[in-house]
């Protein structure tokens, strides 16, 4: 395959991967009005527990304790469930507080589990991570493991919007809206607030799992480097970038954010000096973009033309 | 005699050192069922508070409200409002990322909420008779014509007038509305007053708080009039206009003119 149509297919993959976590920020934030600074650990939650269940059993200088060897299935379901008990663990204390508060105390929680996964080596050995975590055998199909891979991200974000979409449109969505714009006027027409917000913490924080173990599958490695809070800036500015409340939009700024990085990363180097200014210069160029985007918002108009609702 | 709806019982509320309702000895007075009932009295008196006090908004610091035979000391807003409680607020609140019509379909019970329902799509068969009925109630109250409009374009009665369709399209065993005519077009006023008069002819149970009095003595069953957060007077329309300190502290001059 050549380089573009890697690329391509990269961009897809990850694309598609973060598109998740974006859709979920999207309902979270932008249709619930809940700041959740700590969408990593949702998805470090999902990542784990996709690799503690799948992974054999220690053996060596392996410093975990668990290891299920169960098949890929159960990894996978298992990790939309460690993302939600994680979200209903983080959400139950928290959904109260307002705004900056929330997005502190998510941040902290997020930070917390990133500590523990470093300091506790028994979950999943400190630093070192898990490597060759277990996949299916995408060959069964007769196409690279990356085309599988893509295919599988791809399908899990339609399946994601799909789900979400259907929550916003229906009664449900609406009553999201009310408890969003205006709390006092939505409990005055009954709306029990707290139930709503912490419904929709909870929800939205499931396919962050499972994203979390097609990540796992796809790197084959999880340590806690791969999960900093910079996965989670990186999902804010997809969001910010696709502009707010549309389904459509979430997805459209995350393509963009991760076609621009990987772009940038396919450009041949002739010399590690090279490639160093190109780092540096991605870092400026992806703030330059930002401020942009930000000031006319192409993405955000795009998707909603495309999208009345 | 017919049984008491809404019951304030020895309310009090303070901010602080202000005893903003129901001074030291609290507030009482109770609402039987299909009374309009109006509450007035100067700006500060504790109108809005007193609405807040029962309806959950904010908690009494003693005393307690009795719903319908419940006690609603350990409830919450939305709980007070499910239990068939419906008000309106003194500034109009609308949610506007949504639709007039949705602004009110949202007023409407919960049963589409849950996830269950989402899932199952049971929510759907449901929801054309919810929009009728909305428009139904849109038609009522003269918004016919803004139905998909949002509501930024709504002038402030306008948004008064949504905030009641709100309201109806949930049935409520009573309701609070909170100056209802105030920044109403004028010539919508003598509209407005009917509408009122027509709810209250439905055997509905209002509480109204209402600045021209001339209206309200003409049309309440019986009036409360606050002064200092503590009850002034408490009587028919007859008895209040005849009542020597309210016509010292309230009605004055305005009234013998
Ligand atoms: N949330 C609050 N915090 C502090 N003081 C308040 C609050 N709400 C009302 N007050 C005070 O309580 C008193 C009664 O106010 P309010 O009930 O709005 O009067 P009214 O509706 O009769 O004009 C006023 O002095 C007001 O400043
Ligand atoms: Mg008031």
């Amino acid at each position: 395959m050549n380089t573009l149509a890697q690329t391509a297919l990269t961009i897809v993959m990850f694309g598609s991967l973060f598109s998740v976590l974006t859709l979920s920020l999207n309902l979270q934030y932008a249709r619930g009005g809940m700041i959740n600074f700590g969408t990593v650990a949702y998805f470090a939650a999902g990542a784990y527990a996709y690799a503690i269940v799948t992974q054999e059993p220690p053996h060596g200088l392996d410093q975990y304790l668990v290891g299920l060897d169960a098949p890929w299935w159960a990894g996978f379901i298992a990790a939309g469930i460690a993302a939600m008990a994680f979200a209903i663990l983080t959400g139950w204390p928290t959904l109260r507080l307002r705004g900056e508060y929330l997005a502190l105390t998510t941040f902290a929680f997020a930070e917390m589990l990133s500590s523990l996964l470093v300091n506790e080596r028994r979950i999943g050995n400190g630093t070192v991570g898990l490597a060759n975590v277990e996949r299916p055998d995408a060959n069964i199909l007769g196409l690279s493991e990356n085309i599988v891979y893509a295919g599988a991200a791809f399908l899990l974000m339609l399946a994601t919007a799909y789900a979400f979409s259907r929550l916003l449109a229906s009664p449900y969505g609406r009553a999201i809206d009310a408890v969003r714009d205006d709390e006092v006027a939505a409990q005055a027409i009954g709306k029990d607030i707290a139930r709503l917000r912490f419904q929709v913490f909870v929800l939205s924080s499931i396919p962050i799992g499972f994203a979390g173990a097609l990540y796992a599958m796809i790197t084959t490695l999880v340590n806690p480097n791969l999960f900093s809070a910079e996965v989670t800036f990186f999902v804010w500015i997809a969001l910010v970038l696709g502009g707010e409340r549309t389904i459509l939009g979430a997805v459209v700024g995350t393509m963009a954010l991760v076609g621009f990085q990987e772009a940038i990363r396919a450009i041949p180097f002739e010399s590690v000096r090279a490639a160093e200014i190109a780092a540096s210069a991605e870092d400026i160029v992806t703030g330059i973009l930002f401020i942009v985007i930000l000031r006319w918002q192409p993405f955000a108009a795009f998707a909603r033309r495309r999208q009345p609702a | 005699m017919t049984r008491d709806l809404l019951v304030v019982d020895k309310v009090t509320k303070r901010f602080g050192g202000l005893k903003a309702v129901g001074g030291d000895a609290g507030l009482s007075f109770s609402v039987p069922e299909g009374t309009f009932l109006g509450l007035i009295g100067p700006n500060g008196a504790g109108k809005s508070t007193t609405f807040n006090l029962i309806s959950g908004v904010l908690k009494p610091t003693s005393g307690s409200v009795i719903l319908d035979g419940k006690d609603l000391s350990t409830a919450r807003a939305s709980d007070i409002a499910s239990f068939g409680l419906g008000r309106t607020f003194q500034t109009p609140r609308a949610f506007p990322s949504l639709t007039v019509l949705e602004n009110v379909m949202v007023g409407a019970d919960n049963e589409g909420e849950t996830l269950l329902s989402v899932f199952r799509g049971s929510w759907r068969p449901r929801e054309r008779a919810l929009r009728d009925k909305a428009k139904e109630v849109l038609e009522r109250v003269g918004l016919t014509e803004r139905i998909n409009d949002v509501v930024a374009n709504l002038s402030g009665g306008e948004l008064r007038m949504l905030e009641v369709a709100r309201q109806l399209v949930r049935d409520p065993k009573i309701l609070l509305l909170d100056e209802p005519t105030a920044g109403v077009d004028p010539s919508l006023q003598a509209k407005l007053s009917r509408f009122l008069v027509d709810l209250h002819g439905e055997g509905r149970t209002l509480v109204v708080v209402e600045h021209n009095l001339h209206f309200l003595l003409q049309i309440a069953d019986s009036v409360v009039v606050l002064q200092n957060g503590e009850l002034l007077s408490n009587g028919t329309p007859g008895e209040i206009k005849s009542d020597e300190k309210v016509i010292a502290a309230y009605l004055g001059a305005d009234h013998a003119a």
